[in-house]
């Protein structure tokens, strides 16, 4: 590879790459983010390439793995372009046929195409299946068109275009202006206007100056950043550069999570890549600018998210916050000035340097502008990732991208913000998402994390569930979070398991009012949020465990019993077969009983009991019936 | 560095722009509790009891004072309503992890925080996590090995040797800063490393106390200000620590200083460099460092003092209070084995133990001695009420303590075996404790002295006065004088008057302004002296002296007595003594023989 020296050369290197593709070639592209990659994508891969060889068409047909497409739910997933035709859940024994029947052929496997699940309507492009129908990928839409490991393809679509702008053609002080006008706020969680933070590294004293990503994304279900970093690096370096060249800063980290390994090899082979063209290291471009950019990976601490603790651990030491009375912007890492931004805002930025801050504006509602890409998970039918401008309302994001609640039930909640976050009731799903009306919700735009549950969720375990993940996870480093979220656990803990006694969400709202506003770092400051907010919009919820030992999810299973409905048991004898601790009794036209003293709540029964049945019943805060006398167990089948 | 002027609970207050809000309010005089925070080390800002309320550029919030720096127009409110429920809430959540700790009971009383709400710690959990262990072991001492480990709820403190087992990673120096800056006693030494820690005895308690290497002599030390044991500070071994220069408010520590010999000219001096105490180990029968409870006059004196480590208690080895008491005279003195002079100050300084230990305590005392020499003004009184305070005085010099016992009353006491020479009989006496009254013996490096000064010593080693009836501070050297018990035994009486004599002899001289010299001194004949130096040893007066460059010896003529050794000793003839020179003699000798 040669040394590019001036925008001019980088331009020509694109047209090079460009000509040298015909946009018109088949071109089977193959989704190789981490859920794909779990559902088999890397033997698909080898079958492809192995099919192509056989069937001769290795010169004609290209085949590119991509970066995350966030159909998560419906993986592997198979774009052939230049139609865009997209196959879902490819098995292994599909690639031959796809290769006879739509390289070949051009006949599309209609089977492999998605349905719609009210109407059976088959999609057949991408671009029109209404999961990506409703969303706006600015961002993340990058991610399917190239290859993550390949610069080449990420200069096809205009890459490094931004930096040469904004370094031949801007001065720092117009390039921090300009993502300043964009309005573009943190994506980590904060929401911080990152034109402000930029501005004030760049004035504050002291050199060198550091900007750092944040890839240390940890909240249960939220995996943008990974999925960014992975599919696309190359727009998380440029973004970095662009923001060290705009703050004066010659080194640069990535502090990403030893957990993302596919993360961390793809920023490796990125930074070499960049290295060889120029455009990392001395005088990128023949600019005169020099940068470099360490990659730290991080030893699995989620609190290591938070910007002084991860600063922390760049020193070498325990990722622990410290006070911030004094910015990390300005004095951070060893007491130099730092710039950390999150993965998904360093992306942000070559888009605004590239299409200016007006068109950035243009998107989004007030006070957030541009996009957001958030990991919509839970009990929603399409999981995945979706990018959506801000001020789209949950129940857009919910139903008409994520297609909403699978088997008919209700929505109950959603979880937005991760740990930090907090629950919003069905009465706010057509609240818009950007930072501030979440805020105003008591919950938080976070990284992204969204977590939709239905009816069948108890709040007060997913509470719990929260504060018991903060437990292991708070450095414990200040009192009112390592102590205050200790007692909340064994409080919730006695809650769910029909020991909460009257004066328990006092009790809860009290510690959560200390720790919110006494603890060291954001981490404790927000942790009582999952609390707060299930308090506030279902204490009724609690009181029922508390008062009546009643979980009205029927979710907690100290305070549920199973119970076989006489009436309707036809004496099957498959829950007896299940059950793993043999409470079950009953036999062959014997009404089925189970023994309560020895049932485990397992849910087994409840599970295998055949739909058109249903004789198994979960109950909660009332008594089990008596079982019914011997004599009229035997079971009376009609003819 | 600028001033900046703010406010804390409304009183207007200025600080350097550098300090934290706790430390500007404390200088102050107000109080805010904390528990992490230690003036010699980085705030941590974990406990969260220092939070006060601001109101910085109109925003009202709660922060920690102990990092929180002060700035031009802060108001800060040290006991807000908030600020007061959340250090009750605190107290309460660190109550409920150490109910047992006196510190939190206290903070919660003054606070009226009752029984915690919640599920309450082990009884024995003492660590609030304050980190003030590990942070003085990294920060400080330098060492880095007592930290946290595991996060979250699990977070505890621990060492490597803790963690793995591992005895060679046990790189603690078992210098116990962690156990001394923990604030709730959870941190014991043995706990935290494999290796014994070495204290550091006080050299003037005798090794009856422990000192730390920044340390005042002793309470009347002139000058009376504190010195860094170089060896022993921690700052010096390792380069780290200088806590004391953080405390230190006037900035009085220099670690720069370094040891310096100050040349002086005088015209007198007077030694007065005391006296050893006679070392009883060496007489292995008394048992002295192999028996507990065996002691050297200069410990019990320490023991007794008020001002001593006991506070003035007697105590055994084990704490209680002894019965009996037997104190040995003339130990090292009046013995042919070790020093046969009497040393003059044991007799009466043992009398006035045993009246001291009848004040403290009800033990027996059993003087064992040689002869009484109550010599002094007032001595024999004194003697005369210690018999009638019912101290037992036996004739008799014991030749054995022992801790073996014959009998079962013995067991578990020291027993003196001794000759009762009234009586003419061997008896052995069982007692808790056993006084031996040392004798007096010139400091172990007398000789140097001597030879410093070129002065004599007589033959029980003490320097040798000019005349011991009509010259008894001078030597042989004029303008040197001796004071004091390196001279010779002596008691403080004794010992003031011949330092005022010796003064008054500089004094003398020194008001006089000149020295009379003799007339007939030594002369060199430089073109005879071969520069053997012969000569130099010989005089007794150290009036010779060698010129290196020229290779001869000259005489000192205000040092020279005329006393002729070295006209006799030069082996080349080349001194003289002039008016005495061998041709005058010669020729007084012709002319009186013509």
């Amino acid at each position: 590879m040669a040394r590019i020296n001036s925008p001019k050369e980088l331009e020509e290197l694109r047209q090079k790459i460009l000509s040298q593709r015909d946009p018109n070639k088949p071109c089977i592209t193959l989704c190789s983010g981490t859920a794909c990659h779990a559902s088999g994508s890397e033997n698909i891969a080898a079958i492809f390439l192995q099919e192509l060889e056989k069937e001769g068409l290795k010169a004609d047909v290209d085949f590119r793995r991509t970066g995350c497409h966030g159909f998560c739910e419906r993986g592997p997933i198979v774009v052939i372009y230049p139609e865009e035709i997209c196959y879902l859940q490819v098995q292994p024994e599909d690639v031959p046929e796809i290769i006879s029947q739509t390289i070949k052929e051009k006949k599309v496997i209609d089977r492999l195409l998605y349905a719609d699940p009210t109407t059976g309507e088959k999609v057949t492009y991408e671009p029109e299946i209404p999961f990506y129908k409703n969303q706006k990928q600015v961002v993340f839409g990058t991610n399917r068109r190239i290859d993550p490991t390949s610069i080449e393809d990420y200069l096809a679509i205009g890459g490094y275009r931004a930096l040469a702008k904004a370094l031949f053609e801007m001065t720092p002080e117009q390039v921090v202006n300009e993502v300043t006008k964009a309005n573009l706020r943190g994506r980590g969680g904060g929401g911080f206007p990152t034109g402000r933070k930029w501005e004030t590294t760049r004035d504050a004293p002291g050199e060198p100056k550091y900007v750092i990503v944040n890839a240390d994304e940890g909240d249960p279900g939220a995996y943008m950043d990974r999925s960014l970093l992975e599919g696309n690096p190359h727009s998380v370096l440029e973004g970095l550069v662009i923001g060290a060249y705009a703050i004066g800063s010659h080194e640069g980290f990535i502090y990403v999570r030893q957990e993302y390994p596919l993360a961390v090899e793809n920023v490796y082979i990125a930074i070499k890549q960049a290295e060889e063209y120029g455009l990392l290291g001395k005088n990128i471009l023949g600019s005169g600018f020099d940068f470099t950019i360490d990659v730290h990976r991080g030893a699995g601490a989620f609190v290591s998210g938070e910007s002084s603790a991860l600063m922390t651990a760049i020193e070498g030491r325990v990722g622990e916050p410290r006070p911030k009375y004094i910015r990390t912007a300005v004095s951070g890492i060893w007491d130099k000035p730092s710039n950390l931004n999150n993965v998904e805002t360093w992306a942000n930025v070559p888009l605004i340097i590239d299409r200016g801050a007006n068109w950035y504006t243009s998107i989004g509602t007030e006070g957030s502008k541009g996009t957001k890409i958030f990991s919509l998970v839970g009990k929603v039918n399409n999981t995945g990732l979706v990018e959506v401008p801000m001020g789209v309302t949950l129940r857009e994001i919910i139903y008409n991208i994520g297609g909403g609640i699978p088997g008919g039930k209700k929505f109950k909640a959603v979880q937005t913000g991760g740990p930090s976050g907090g629950v919003i009731p069905e009465k706010y799903l057509d609240a818009p998402v950007d930072f501030d009306e979440l805020t105003k919700l008591d919950s938080m735009m976070g990284s992204g994390g969204m977590i939709v549950m239905d009816e069948d969720t108890c709040v007060v375990d997913v509470a719990r569930y929260f504060i018991d993940f903060l437990c292991d996870e708070s450095c414990g480093k200040c009192v009112p979070c390592r102590e205050g979220l200790k007692h909340m656990r064994e409080i919730l803990d006695d809650i769910v398991s029909g020991r909460g006694k009257p004066g328990d969400i006092e009790l809860l709202e009290g510690i959560s009012r200390i720790m919110a506003r006494a603890s060291l770092c954001a981490l404790g400051q927000t942790a009582p949020n999952p609390v707060l907010t299930t308090i506030k919009y279902f204490r009724d919820e609690y009181e029922a465990h508390i008062e009546e030992k009643r979980c009205p999810a029927l979710v907690c299973k100290d305070l549920i019993s199973f119970y076989i409905d006489p009436s309707k048991c036809q004496a099957c004898m498959i829950c007896g077969r299940e059950c793993p601790v043999g409470a079950i009794s009953g036999g062959k036209g014997l009404v089925h009983i189970i023994d309560q003293d020895k049932c485990t709540r397992c849910g087994t029964c409840f599970d295998v009991c055949p739909a058109r049945f249903s004789a198994v019943r979960k109950i909660s805060g009332e008594p089990v019936p008596e079982a019914i006398p011997e004599a009229e167990r035997v079971l009376a089948r009609g003819k | 560095m600028s001033e900046v002027t703010f406010k804390i609970d409304g009183r207007e207050i200025k600080a350097e722009a550098e300090t934290t809000v706790l430390e500007a309010a404390r200088s102050a005089g107000i109080d805010i509790p904390t528990l992490c925070y230690h003036p010699a080390l980085t705030p941590f800002g974990a406990c969260r009891l220092c939070v006060v309320e601001i109101t910085s550029k109109g925003r009202k919030r709660i922060v920690t004072s102990c990092n929180y720096p002060v700035e031009e127009g802060l108001e800060v409110d040290t006991r807000s309503p908030d600020v007061i429920e959340i250090r009750k809430g605190i107290i309460e959540m660190l109550l409920a992890r150490c109910p047992k700790v006196e510190l939190l009971q206290d903070l919660a009383r003054e606070y009226g925080v009752e029984e915690p709400r919640f599920k309450l710690g082990d009884e024995d959990e003492r660590c609030i996590l304050c980190g003030l262990c590990a942070r003085m072991c990294e920060e400080r001492m330098g060492a880095s090995v007592i930290n946290f480990v595991d996060r979250g709820v699990d977070r505890k403190v621990q060492t490597p040797f803790q963690v793995t087992g591992d005895k060679n990673l046990d790189m603690c120096r078992a210098c116990g800063a962690c156990a001394f800056v923990c604030p709730t006693g959870a941190i014991k030494l043995e706990d935290i490393t494999t290796k014994e820690p070495v204290p550091i005895p006080s050299e003037f308690e005798e090794g009856l106390a422990t000192r730390a290497p920044v340390y005042l002599p002793f309470a009347q030390a002139v000058p009376n200000a504190p010195v860094i044991d170089k060896e022993k500070c921690v700052h010096f071994t390792t380069g780290k620590c200088k806590t004391c220069e953080a405390f230190c408010a006037p900035k009085a520590i220099d670690f720069e200083q370094e040891d310096e010999i100050i040349e002086v000219d005088v015209g007198n001096i007077i030694i007065a460099t005391g006296f050893d105490l006679f070392d009883p180990s060496v007489i292995q029968q008394y048992g002295y460092g192999r028996l507990d409870n065996v002691l050297t006059s200069l410990e019990f004196e320490r023991t007794v003092s008020s001002a001593g480590p006991t506070e003035g208690h007697i105590l055994l080895k084990d704490g209680s209070e002894p019965e009996s008491i037997a104190i040995i005279h003339c130990v090292g003195s009046r013995d042919e084995q070790y020093h046969e002079y009497c040393s003059r100050v044991c007799c009466m300084y043992s009398m006035k133990f045993a009246h001291l230990i009848k004040e403290h305590t009800s033990a027996d005392v059993y003087e064992f001695y040689i002869d009484i020499r109550s010599f002094g003004k007032g001595y024999e009184e004194f003697y005369n009420r210690m018999l009638e305070e019912e101290t037992v005085f036996i004739r008799g010099k014991p030749a054995e303590v022992t801790d073996i016992a014959e009998t079962p009353e013995e067991e578990g006491k020291l027993i003196v075996q001794f000759e009762d020479t009234l009586v003419g009989r061997q008896r052995r006496l069982p007692v808790d404790m056993v006084v031996l009254s040392c004798g007096i013996e010139p400091t172990k490096d007398v000789e140097s002295i001597a030879r410093l000064f070129n002065i004599s010593r007589s033959a029980d080693g003490f320097f040798l006065e000019k005349h011991p009836k009509l010259d008894p501070v001078a030597t042989m050297t004029d303008g040197i004088f001796v004071a004091g018990c390196c001279q010779g035994p002596k008691d403080i009486p004794d010992t003031v008057a011949q330092a005022s004599a010796a003064a008054a002899e500089a004094l003398a001289m020194i008001s006089r302004g000149k020295v009379e010299i003799e007339a007939a001194t030594a002369m060199v004949n430089e073109r005879l002296c071969t520069g053997c130096q012969l000569c130099k040893e010989i005089c007794p007066y150290s009036a010779i002296s060698f010129d290196e460059e020229k290779r001869v010896c000259n005489v000192n003529e205000a040092l020279c007595k005329g006393c002729g050794a070295c006209v006799g000793g030069c082996p080349s003839d080349a001194i003289s003594l002039s008016h005495y020179t061998n041709e005058q003699i010669l020729a007084q000798m012709e002319g009186a023989l013509t």
